[in-house]
């Protein structure tokens, strides 16, 4: 029993880190049809940079924090500005599932090179927010950065589907992302709230990067992979729900513990990529996704 | 009806007949590869060169996969590296010899590919992406734990596709029969396009109802499609591996399909002459300088964001272009000066002319 309660609890910490991603990448395609696969990578630039601005710079760890998440919303803001802006606002460049994937895939490279170059190749942890041993009732163990990551993504993934949900502006988001010219007809901003969500999730990424990284650690090459299983948790939410997307990463993350624990620790990922993978391909409804973007 | 169709198979079969493009250009990009390679006399810069030649095998089979039928599938690297380790395996654990191992290695790839491509293709468009994306995944991971495929080291000793009498013999050789290989892909894929089942899939990319209300099996186009770009990209892993000598996890990673991905977004998602030069030059650039090695990441990132804003098309479609405008130039300077030519003589435009150069 103790066992499985230890494989549950690892399983749902891990399944946070993917569900939140998850949420990030579903809320802006919510709002623009544009899928965020650099969304790892600001993840990566907040626990590497943190801990970089900590031990290197010399910083305080509050102030630490705030430089990095500033830094981070700053390239969200300046990609947005030089890159998306002109794509979509203006009619530039190219559009339909291209768009849907390669421009953030092109700032996934940039941040993943401008990583290497700045902090190295080693692998980096930002200080504990909740520092202290790990918190033990009998067998059962739980790390306090592991507490902190699922609070965050329960509390994230809330605040995301009641901002979609029940406010004005997320029902005006979610507009823009149904049909763009008939949310400009009726006098929203598209491009407003594309920005501001695309900075939003940004930051968030970054700052779930700072709370889980002592679990991890994080290298200059961790952002696709994260990017990669936050899309499948968001394509299991079609896209759409970051609530649900909360919920898919979690049940990710505890089938993966799961056959970690009890079936193969060597083979536990292989297997889950492949019942994902058999998901998608013989229940293709489950996702949602009947029509491509415009 | 029958007499109607009749005279269309027909008038297809003569159009195909008559059309030298494909074997053309599948010749010369064999005798030029064949010739460059020849030059390099078995140098490093011919083995990267070689590298990049079975790249081109792949990624020209993206061209008509991604660029030309849009089929938004990630499953490149995984087939790249069922040539590749299947290659291995065969040679090295069951005694094939090289042309015994890459035939087997096209007849597995065609029956994987066709069993794969018959479930994910059903997918639509967002999903298979998805599907797709999974599938270097796990596949690396059950590459990297598995004992009979080397594990981590992965398999050695996998043969040349032709051996000479030394190394650098061996290496040339087998850039030659790269070359080839590349130029039969460049040609089959070619007469795809140039063919009625290219223009059903540039129907199917530009919308899909619009194709499916011309009568054209989506399902069997998006298998055809899906096929035909797998068996060349495990035909390009089998060269690879056999260049090389050895294959290891890394050729069916996720990055090794992102790396696939800019050797063809880059170059040119469209252009056949682009996608094999996007895979020469970044598998040369990723083992060139120190710096450009180093940094070869926010390079290509940055090319391929300057590329999708400024010219979707890619480099190539940025040379046609520029191309385009410059023989117009030389079209309206030609048709100016042969109207003051005329004019001089006081003959001036007359006959089946305008003088402009437009027939009448």
């Amino acid at each position: 029993m103790s066992q499985f309660l230890n494989l549950l609890v690892a399983g749902l910490t891990s399944g946070a880190i993917y569900g939140i991603f998850g949420a990030c990448l579903a809320v802006w395609f919510r709002v623009c049809n544009i899928l965020n696969l650099a969304v790892g990578d600001f993840a990566m630039f907040g626990a590497v940079g943190t801990a970089w601005l900590v031990q290197n710079a010399g910083l305080p760890f509050i102030a630490g924090i705030a430089v990095d998440l500033a830094g981070v919303g700053l390239a969200a803001w300046l990609f947005d500005w030089v890159v998306l802006r002109p794509a979509f606002d203006r009619g530039r460049g190219a559009r339909g599932i291209v768009g849907v994937f390669f421009y953030t895939f092109g700032l996934s490279l940039v941040l993943e090179g401008v990583a290497r170059a700045w902090f190295g190749t080693d692998a980096w942890g930002a200080p504990q927010i909740w520092p202290g041993p790990a918190l033990s009732v009998l067998d059962f163990h739980v790390q306090r950065a592991g507490i902190l990551v699922f609070a965050l993504a329960i509390v994230s993934g809330l605040a995301l589907w009641a901002y979609l949900r029940f406010t004005v502006s997320g029902r005006a988001a979610s507009a823009c992302g149904e049909s763009t010219l008939g949310a400009r007809i009726v006098g929203i901003d598209t491009a407003k709230f594309r920005r501001r969500i695309f900075i939003a999730t940004a930051v968030l990424a970054a700052l779930f990067g700072i709370v889980e990284s002592p679990l991890s650690g994080y290298t200059y090459a961790s952002g696709p992979v994260i990017s990669l299983i936050g899309t499948v948790a968001a394509g299991f939410a079609s896209f759409r729900r970051p609530g649900r997307a909360v919920a898919i990463g979690l049940a990710i993350g505890v089938a993966e513990s799961l056959l970690g624990g009890y079936v193969s620790t060597s083979y536990n990922d292989v297997l889950l990529y492949a019942i994902l993978f058999g998901v998608i391909i013989f229940r293709p409804e489950v996702l949602g996704l009947g029509a491509e973007p415009a | 009806m029958s007499s109607g169709t009749d005279v269309q198979a027909a008038v297809t079969h003569q159009v195909r007949r008559r059309d030298p493009v494909p074997l053309g250009a599948g010749i010369s990009i064999a005798v030029v590869g064949a010739v460059v390679l020849a030059a390099m006399n078995g140098s490093y810069l011919g083995l990267t060169v070689t590298t990049g030649v079975c790249y081109a095998i792949v990624t020209v089979g993206m061209v008509l996969q991604l660029g030309y039928s849009r089929q938004l599938a990630f499953s490149q690297s995984v087939f790249m590296g069922l040539g590749a380790y299947g290659t291995g395996v065969l040679e090295t654990k069951y005694g094939f010899s090289s042309l015994e191992s890459f035939l087997a290695v096209i007849g597995l790839a065609l029956v994987a590919s066709l069993l794969i491509g018959a479930v994910v293709t059903r997918a639509p468009g967002l999903a298979l992406a998805l599907a797709t994306l999974l599938m270097p995944l796990f596949i690396f991971q059950l590459a990297t734990y598995s004992n009979w495929l080397g594990s981590f080291a992965g398999i050695n000793g996998v043969l040349p596709l032709l051996t000479g009498a030394d190394y650098t013999a061996t290496l040339v050789r087998s850039g030659i029969v790269c070359a080839v290989l590349l130029g039969i892909a460049a040609a089959i894929v070619l007469r795809v396009i140039r063919s009625g089942v290219g223009l059903q899939l540039m129907a199917m990319a530009e919308d899909e109802r619009l194709g499916e209300s011309l009568g054209i099996s989506l399902r069997q186009r998006r298998l055809e499609v899906f096929v035909l770009g797998s068996v060349l990209a495990a035909v390009g892993g089998a060269a690879i591996g056999s260049v090389q000598g050895l294959v290891t996890p890394d050729i069916l990673s996720e990055t090794a399909e992102i790396t696939l991905l800019l050797m063809v977004f880059v170059s040119g998602r469209r252009s056949i002459v682009g996608a094999i030069l996007g895979a020469v030059v970044i598998e040369y650039l990723t083992t060139s300088t120190s710096f450009i090695s180093t940094n070869i990441g926010t390079i290509e990132g940055i090319a391929l964001l300057v590329i999708l804003l400024v010219e979707p098309d890619g480099v190539a479609g940025a040379v046609d272009r520029l191309l385009g405008r410059r023989t117009d130039q030389w079209g309206a300077a030609l048709r100016a000066w042969r109207t003051k030519a005329l004019k001089t003589r006081g003959t001036g435009p007359q006959g089946g002319g305008d003088g402009a150069g437009n027939a009448t």
